[in-house]
C-alpha cells in the first residue's frame, strides 16, 4: 500500500485530478486510494481505446488526466494515441502496470513485455521505468514534463516493485 | 434528409453549446455549415467522438453534444456503458444513423441490417434514449438540453448520402486552442 500511496501522492503533487483505469491486480492498490478521493475524478472505463478518448475530452476541459491500465492497453491504444493524444497534443499521463516483467507469474504476459517499450519509442512517448521506490520520486518532475511538451507520456511500474505492496 | 440537411437543421443548437464532431464527412459538413470555435472537430480517431464528449462534460459544467455516427458507435460500443453508468446531465450523444459509412464510400452498417443502437443503448444503462427521424432530431436536441438532470442519447435516422466537400484546412493545433479558448482553458490567445 506504501508504494501505491506514494505513485499517487507524486501524480496528485504534479496536479493530476483526473483518473481512468482498465483494472490490474497490480494497480488495485491504488485504484483502491482514488474510489474514496474526493478531490479528483476517478471511473473505471471497459476499454482503454475508449480511456484514451475520455482523457482527451477532460484535457480540452482542463484536467491533467491518467489512465491506469496493463501495458497490454497500449497494444489496444495505438491509433488513439498517434491519432488524436499526439495530433492535438495533449497532456495525458499511462501509469501502466508492467506485467510480465521479471517476478510474473503468467508467462503469457511475456509477449506484450517483450515489445512494451519498442512500441513506446516508435511511437515516441517520453518513458519513466520504475523499478525502485527512489524512481517513483522523479513522478512530479517527469509529469510535469508531459505538460511542458504537450505529449502523452508513459510510467512503467515493474511486476516486483508492485507485487509486494499489499 | 441527410446528414448535410440534419446538420443545418441543427446550426442554432449546435453553436450555443460545446460539440465534439466526428471524424471525416460530419466535421467537413459541419464546418462548411457554420464553422465555430465551440466545434471540437475530430481529424482522426474513429470512434472517439463520444468517449471525447464524455470526458468533457465529466470535466466543465457546459452542455456537450458529441455528434457520432453508427459506424463509429459500432466501432466503440463500450462507450455506451460508460455513458449509461456514468454521463452527467450536460452531456448528450447525438448519434446519426444514416445505416452507412458515408466517409469511405456508403458501405452498409449493421444499423442498416439487425443491430438496434436504441436497444444497445438502453441494455448498456442508458436511461434517456430517443430515437427518431431526422426531422424531429432539433426538437429532440432541444429537449435533451433543456432538461437538466439526465444525460441522452439520441438516434438520429436519416437517409445516408454525402455532399461534394473539401477536408477541413484548420490545423489540430488551432482547433485545440481556440476550443480550450471559448471554454476558458487557455488565456493566452
Amino acid at each position: 500500500m506504501k508504494i501505491s500511496k506514494k505513485i499517487i501522492d507524486n501524480l496528485k503533487k504534479s496536479g493530476v485530478d483526473f483518473y481512468v483505469s482498465v483494472p490490474c491486480k497490480l494497480l488495485a492498490n491504488m485504484i483502491d486510494i482514488l474510489e474514496k478521493d474526493k478531490d479528483i475524478y476517478y471511473s473505471a472505463v471497459p476499454r482503454e481505446e475508449e480511456g484514451m478518448g475520455i482523457c482527451a475530452g477532460a484535457y480540452l476541459g482542463d484536467k491533467f488526466p491518467c489512465i491506469m491500465m496493463q501495458n497490454t492497453g497500449i497494444g489496444n491504444s495505438v491509433n488513439a494515441i498517434v491519432s488524436l493524444l499526439q495530433l492535438y497534443q495533449m497532456p495525458v499521463i499511462f501509469l501502466i502496470s508492467y506485467r510480465g516483467t521479471p517476478g510474473e507469474p503468467v508467462g503469457a504476459q511475456g509477449g506484450m513485455a517483450k515489445v512494451t517499450e519498442d512500441i513506446l519509442q516508435t511511437l515516441r512517448i517520453p518513458m519513466l521505468h520504475c523499478s525502485s521506490v527512489k524512481d517513483i520520486d522523479k513522478i512530479p518532475t517527469f509529469s510535469n514534463h508531459a505538460k511542458v511538451v504537450e505529449s502523452p507520456v508513459a510510467i512503467l511500474c515493474d511486476f516486483n516493485l508492485m507485487k509486494d505492496d499489499r | 434528409m441527410n446528414r448535410f440537411g440534419l446538420l443545418n437543421n441543427l446550426q442554432n443548437i449546435l453553436n450555443d453549446n460545446l460539440v465534439i464532431c466526428n471524424i471525416g464527412l460530419p466535421s467537413q459538413e459541419l464546418y462548411k455549415i457554420n464553422d465555430q470555435p465551440n466545434f471540437f472537430y475530430m481529424l482522426g480517431s474513429m470512434g472517439l467522438s463520444s468517449s471525447i464528449g464524455l470526458g468533457l462534460s465529466l470535466s466543465q459544467t457546459k452542455q456537450v453534444i458529441s455528434i457520432d455516427g453508427d459506424g463509429s458507435v459500432l466501432m466503440n460500443m463500450n462507450t455506451l456503458a460508460t455513458i449509461g453508468n456514468r454521463a452527467p446531465s450536460n452531456y448528450t450523444l447525438l448519434i446519426i444513423d444514416n445505416g452507412s459509412y458515408g466517409s469511405t464510400g456508403d458501405q452498409r452498417t449493421f444499423t442498416d441490417e439487425k443491430t438496434s443502437l436504441k436497444d444497445v443503448a438502453i441494455g448498456a444503462g442508458c436511461k434517456k434514449v430517443i430515437e427518431c427521424s431526422g426531422e424531429e432530431t432539433a426538437n429532440e436536441l432541444s429537449k435533451a438540453i433543456d432538461d437538466k438532470n439526465n444525460s441522452y442519447v439520441i438516434i438520429s435516422k436519416i437517409n445516408s448520402g454525402n455532399v461534394k466537400i473539401d477536408p477541413i484546412p484548420l490545423n489540430p493545433i488551432t482547433i485545440r486552442d481556440r476550443f480550450r479558448k471559448f471554454i476558458g482553458s487557455v488565456n493566452y490567445l
